[in-house]
């Protein structure tokens, strides 16, 4: 492995944890596709909308942060000039935000009954 | 640096300098999105005048990871390996025309599953040589005449085993075999130090000479009638050494039912690495232990 590159800290990101999976409205790849709107309330929680459900959860500081990294190199194998797969850690991740109660839909019109 | 170490037949591991770390891959069922330059509420608390909407992008996600935890660095392989071709000596033709089996730092490195500290102090430990840029150990008999030189010396020169001089021995003995190993076998068996005029010494250790002596007096029979033993160790070490039974944990076994009491070599190093084999193979040797007995076995 190695620091990628440059002075200064590696880049922070944080995690979003969803239960379940995601897929996207239309048929179609993920890439490129909205997931959704992030939000933080006044209190700091984070409220996620995907679609017309919302979510609610939590901001959790990581007990063991995570390192990215990513694999250098194009050749699928090691070769005899390049005997060593060398991997650059590219962020740290010492945040997640949790979302793990079940999602809400949210209902604009309810018809009164009559 | 990190590195991951590990043959196709081993399970992965990663070491930094000095430390070894088991690889588990961990599965959650939950989605793990990957979100560069997203800001935490605390970011944000300053800008509260600004409510822009902040388009992020997310770079990837995973439902598994790897996680790293702390190991004891796998060392066992180290003697193996080392062990595949002693060093007898100069004068040994194997060694020149041998060119099996022989190794490097850098190929210790990528062979065992450790950090670079780690496998440098298990060399020291093991008492390994670098010659001509191999490491080797040495082979025991060689071992035990190079012993012999330094404590003949010892004794013809009247030194107090304390105060054991690196220039005299050097000077005597360097007609009869390499500096290099004398300097070595003095190292293994004897506490460097310098005095206030800057000379340097070693300071012999009783209880490593008592049970290399006694390894090599056990090595050469079945089993010993346990007090004829004590009574040729006690005269076959230096003078003004104290030989003790404990000195042979993990090297030989007293065998206190039989009539008379017998000792036997058992060497720690001899026996499988695995616990289940372990056990199996001390129980074949003996039907019941003493935990005193066992203990320098299962260590």
């Amino acid at each position: 492995f190695s620091h990628s590159g440059g002075a200064g800290a590696l880049a922070q990101w944080v995690l979003v944890e969803l239960q379940g999976e995601v897929q996207p409205r239309q048929s179609g790849d993920l890439a490129g596709s909205l997931l959704g709107d992030l939000h933080y309330t006044r209190e700091g929680v984070p409220v996620l909308i995907v679609g017309h459900h919302i979510l609610c959860g939590k901001v959790v500081q990581l007990e063991k942060p995570f390192a990215v990294l990513v694999k250098e190199g194009g050749a699928p194998q090691p070769s005899p000039t390049e005997p060593h797969r060398q991997y650059t850690v590219t962020a740290l991740i010492k945040t997640k935000l949790l979302f793990k109660t079940r999602p809400k839909p949210i209902i604009t019109h309810v018809p009164k009954k009559v | 640096s990190l590195v991951i170490r590990g043959e196709k037949d081993e399970h992965a591991v990663l070491c930094s300098k000095d430390k070894t770390y088991d690889m588990k891959i961990a599965d959650t069922s939950n989605m793990l999105l990957f979100v560069p330059g997203c800001k935490t509420p605390e970011e944000l608390n300053g800008d509260l005048e600004s409510c822009n909407i902040i388009h992020s992008q997310i770079a990837g996600f995973s439902k598994n990871y790897w996680e790293l935890r702390r190991c004891r660095p796998k060392l066992k392989k180290l003697r193996k390996l080392l062990m595949e071709d002693p060093y007898e000596g100069p004068d040994n033709q194997k060694d020149q025309t041998s060119t099996f089996s022989k190794y490097t730092t850098e190929d210790l490195l990528s062979l065992i599953q450790a950090s670079e500290e780690e496998i440098l102090h298990q060399l020291q430990v093991i008492d390994a040589c670098k010659i001509e840029g191999y490491w080797r150990i040495l082979d025991f008999d060689y071992e035990m005449k190079l012993l012999n030189h330094v404590t003949q010396l010892i004794d013809s020169e009247s030194w107090p085993l304390s105060k054991v001089p690196l220039c005299a021995c050097l000077e005597e003995l360097g007609s009869l075999e390499p500096r290099e190993m004398i300097q070595h076998i003095l190292l293994s068996y004897g506490r460097k130090y310098v005095d206030d005029a800057g000379e340097v010494f070693f300071e012999m250790r009783e209880d490593k000479i008592c049970r290399a002596i006694a390894r090599m007096l056990l090595q050469n029979a079945v089993k010993f009638n346990l007090s004829e033993f004590e009574e040729v160790w006690q005269q076959s070490v230096p003078e003004g050494m104290t030989t003790r039974l404990d000195q042979l944990q993990g090297l030989a076994l007293v065998d206190k039912s039989s009539r008379p009491e017998t000792i036997f070599l058992l060497k720690v190093e001899d026996l499988p690495e695995d616990n289940q084999e372990r056990f199996n193979s001390l129980f074949g040797i003996r039907e019941k232990w003493t935990e005193v007995d066992i203990t320098p076995y299962i260590q």
